[in-house]
């Protein structure tokens, strides 16, 4: 079931899949490029990090392991 | 609509609406929503989010045909976007990024990405509107897309070319800065940048467009979770990147104040014995920098809410606090001189500083090196300071430099002809104004300084 309550933006939904595409070459350049600078030894290990990764974990079996270490 | 007293925030959703009930925060879930919310139960997909702290827990009251009851877990002190540093700011958009990407592996999509679905709690930012997650329909955009950009993306970039002033624009523009001023404030250059282009420019672009399409003509707009997915990632690797422009002052400050290290020390060490005296749950830091001071508390407090009106300073005691894993911590940006307003419908959807403050009532209030900075930059006479710290809590611990400090003087030389209007600020006047409404119950001269700390209690 859809229930809008706010204005979506008409233009933001059509815009997404320009975006995504954009998105998508953004992503996979940096990527390589990273892959080169890695290759190459120019990447630069991130330091004091205070965010964390996208992902969120899932399953319970790791959230154990991770209390464990 | 809404059977019981429904929080003035929460109308807008259709799903339901969060009610306080002798304190406690209630949320009443309508039937319309029945299908989602067992979903969200049953896969382990709250429970999760629990675990992880990126959704504030809830236990189910009571389940009937016509309404679903849960209590939350109550948020002591309630900060908005626009009190947020640049970084608390990033955490916030991060997290809901997070949330997303995780909402449409499993099924699900956020259906609104609005900044104030996010709090600080805990030395975390999590995301408070338990409501407002949808099943994904395969194959569609994200309807909260638009969402993001202006509450999140746009001030985001925008801070980050034009300083941390332009994080408080979301307490003009309470449902997003408007992709066009977005657009029209961001360098030109930015138009080169594939992702600003895309985000921001075409969006407004297509935004305008759009917007005279009355008859809903348009088709219907179509997008693959991967395509989805993508948008989600490279906004996300984007943002956690961003950076304030802004030199940062706040590692100088304690170097730059006339403290030698003896009145430091000694300093630090009245206030920990008045606290200890006190023994306070809770307390508030006004002008408290990064933190430093609260830190250097023996005693164990439950929440400190430290604010400054030092973009950078509140940013750096955020850092300490992620670093530190520090869960009773809870920085903000505040002007004392302006405290947030209660804005949105009814003056009453945001609330002010100064309501959420007295609820929330601190045990003790540190003033340590504002009361001049108040008197002299903002010509607050101290019968209007007394009066702002009198109104929340009992006990105020107020450190008062004498107009020999080095500091006052500097202050008072910025005054330049103006200077003579300043003579009431000696220590004598402050004691006579600020007894009318305390009691002073200790008064302590600060060695090798200028400076005497006093501890005071509210008449009455």
């Amino acid at each position: 079931m859809h229930f809008l309550y706010f204005d979506p933006g008409l233009g933001a939904m059509i815009i997404q899949a320009i975006i995504a595409a954009v998105a998508g070459v953004v992503l996979f350049s940096k990527n390589l490029m990273y892959k080169i600078k890695l290759f190459l030894g120019i990447s630069k290990p991130i330091e004091d990090d205070v965010f964390d990764d996208i992902e969120i974990k899932d399953s319970d079996i790791e959230n154990k392991k991770s209390s464990e270490r | 609509m809404n059977a019981k007293n429904a929080h003035s925030s929460s109308f807008r959703d259709p799903s339901g609406y969060v009610f306080v009930d002798n304190g406690d925060i209630k949320r009443v879930i309508n039937p319309i929503y029945f299908k989602q919310y067992k979903a969200l139960t049953e896969s382990g997909f709250y429970s999760t989010l629990f675990k992880n702290s990126i959704l504030i827990p809830h236990t189910e009251l009571s389940n009937s045909a016509d309404e679903i009851i849960i209590k939350a877990e109550k948020i002591p002190f309630i900060t908005y976007p626009y009190e947020w540093s640049f970084n608390m700011y990033k955490e916030a958009a991060l997290l809901t990024l997070k949330l997303q990407k995780y909402s449409l592996e499993h099924g699900f999509s956020l259906k609104d990405a609005s900044a104030f679905n996010v709090t600080f709690h805990k030395g975390k930012a999590i995301f408070i509107d338990t409501l407002s997650f949808d099943f994904y329909k395969e194959n569609s955009p994200w309807r909260a897309y638009k969402q993001f950009i202006t509450h999140f993306f746009g001030p985001l970039r925008l801070a980050s070319y034009h300083g941390s002033q332009q994080l408080k624009l979301l307490s003009n523009f309470i449902d997003g800065v408007p992709v066009k001023m977005i657009s029209s404030m961001l360098p030109t250059k930015t138009k080169l940048s594939p992702l600003l282009y895309a985000n921001i420019h075409l969006l407004a672009k297509l935004e305008d467009k759009h917007n005279e399409d009355y008859k809903g003509e348009a088709k219907a707009a179509s997008l693959s979770k991967k395509g989805q997915l993508n948008i989600i990632q490279s906004l996300y690797d984007y943002i956690k990147k961003l950076e304030l422009k802004e030199q940062s002052e706040w590692g100088k400050y304690y170097n730059k104040t006339n403290y030698t290290d003896v009145a430091f020390v000694q300093k630090s060490e009245i206030i920990n014995h008045w606290v200890k005296s006190i023994q306070p749950n809770s307390l508030i830091d006004i002008g408290g920098n990064d933190g430093t001071f609260v830190r250097k508390l023996n005693d164990e407090i439950k929440t400190a809410l430290v604010c400054d009106i030092d973009n950078n300073a509140v940013d750096f005691n955020h850092k300490s606090m992620k670093q530190n894993k520090e869960q009773f911590m809870l920085p903000f940006v505040l002007d004392v001189l302006n405290p947030s307003a209660a804005i949105g419908l009814n003056n009453t959807e945001r609330d002010s500083f100064l309501n959420r403050i007295k609820d929330f009532a601190p045990d003790v209030t540190l003033a340590l090196a504002v009361i001049h900075h108040m008197s002299l930059s903002g010509n607050v006479p101290f019968s209007q300071s007394a009066k702002f710290f009198s109104g929340f809590s009992k006990h105020l611990i107020i450190e008062f430099p004498k107009r020999n400090d080095s500091w006052v003087q500097r202050l008072l030389n910025n005054k330049a002809d103006f200077k003579d209007h300043f003579d009431f600020y000696n220590i004598d006047n402050f004691i006579a104004e600020y007894s009318k409404v305390f009691e002073i119950v200790e008064e302590k001269e600060i060695k090798e300084s200028n400076r005497v700390i006093f501890l005071l209690k509210t008449k009455s």
